[in-house]
């Protein structure tokens, strides 16, 4: 299969998974974020030889960034070129963060090496993110805890905690904002 | 944490995507940037002469200004969205710019020789910039604040984007204040005190785009 052939592959499956996604099914959400954290292991993992203890904290850090970001996708765009997008970016800012300027001569507009079907397997991430929840403000990790991880619905997280959906609904926001934050900074 | 339980965080509960989100950034920063700079304009130096406001040149200065804006922030709009196309937007821009320096040449080339430095310099042209560039400043905030809430890859592009947007949107305020009624003069000094917000929004950027 050619390259052009696994890159529309990947295009034509996660397009309807992520369309689905954005309005709101949290199904083909799941599904869709599986598919791009498995092409960002590849991603990363071929521009990251010298640092593969790093690949998936920025797996990590790029998936909380594509969530909170979700809203600046445009329809008209295939969604495989606003996640690259989106992973260029975070690629090139871990280069600064970490001094490596002769990585950036790295031909990053070349995605082409990048569609081989290489097998990668998922590392488990240095950073424990359980550890930075706790960081987060009592409202924020509560508002987190029952609604994304219990996966109690906003209404019922409203009606088991007294705080308004909409209140939880800003306090999920803030938690996942700061989360991106210390996962970027790399604390702890 | 495994990336698969990062996932679940992720989407369970995650609801529909923000919609109109540019729009719902970018509109708010145009109207309180120009009521802003506008308020500055009229309390600091005060409002221009009622009868300015018949005549044709006062509302083609705003027009310019105003055009600029929305062009400007359109710009924005693509440049807060990673892999967006920003061709429109920055031909919109220059499309702006080029048809009031037409309009300017036109206007120089039909008065008399003598008159055309006048025409060009008015009697402001060494403050116009700098007050456009003062009275942007609102605006520049505001702008810089609705890309902080979108996902620009080149901050900045994207800085030099809101500058411009700020630079018009200070511009259509300052025209509350400003007696000048020559082409020229605005298609050269208040472009220059744009240019100049927007230069420094791609001083910005960087430093305040990251993400």
């Amino acid at each position: 299969m050619s390259d052009d052939a696994i890159h529309d592959a990947f295009e034509s499956g996660l397009k309807p998974l992520w369309m689905r996604a954005q309005a709101g099914d949290e199904v083909a959400y799941r599904a869709a974020l599986e598919r791009i954290a498995a092409r960002l292991r590849r991603f990363f993992g071929r521009r990251m030889q010298a640092l593969p203890d790093d690949v998936e904290d920025l797996v990590q850090e790029t998936l909380l960034a594509l969530h909170l970001q979700r809203g600046t996708y445009d329809a008209t765009l295939p969604v495989s070129a606003w996640v690259h997008a989106i992973a260029r970016h975070k690629l090139v800012d871990l280069f600064r963060r970490r001094g490596r300027r002769e990585a950036l001569h790295e031909p990053l507009e070349d995605l082409d090496e990048l569609l081989h079907p290489t097998s990668v397997d998922a590392q488990p991430a240095r950073r424990d993110l359980a550890v930075l929840i706790d960081t987060l403000t009592p409202a924020q990790q509560q508002a987190i805890v029952l609604t994304r991880i219990e996966g109690l619905s906003m209404a019922e997280a409203s009606a088991r905690t007294g705080v308004s959906v909409a209140a939880l609904k800003v306090q999920v926001h803030r938690g996942l904002k700061r989360l991106a934050e210390m996962v970027k900074d790399g604390q702890p | 944490m495994k990336t698969d339980d990062l996932i679940g965080l992720l989407a369970t509960g995650a609801g529909p995507a923000p919609r109109a989100l540019a729009a719902r950034r970018i509109a708010p920063t145009l109207v309180l940037g120009w009521l802003c700079s506008a308020a500055l304009a009229i309390g600091v130096i005060g409002l221009v002469p009622r009868d300015l406001f018949a005549a044709p040149a006062w509302w083609a200065k705003f027009a310019y200004a105003a055009a600029l804006a929305l062009a400007a922030a359109w710009l924005v709009g693509r440049l807060g969205r990673p892999a967006a196309r920003t061709r429109g937007a920055w031909t919109a821009l220059a499309m702006v710019v080029l048809l009031m320096a037409a309009i300017a040449l036109v206007q120089l080339a039909g008065g008399a020789a003598a008159q055309r430095p006048a025409l060009w310099l008015g009697h402001s042209w060494k403050t116009c910039p700098f007050t456009v560039l003062l009275l942007s400043l609102p605006a520049l905030a505001l702008a810089l604040w609705a890309l902080r809430g979108m996902a620009p890859t080149n901050p900045r592009r994207a800085g030099l984007a809101a500058g411009l947007l700020a630079g018009g949107v200070g511009a259509a305020g300052y025209a509350l204040s400003c007696t000048e009624v020559s082409m020229a003069f605005v298609a050269t000094w208040y472009t220059l005190g744009i240019a100049a917000t927007g230069a420094l929004g791609a001083l910005l950027g960087p430093r305040l785009l990251r993400w």
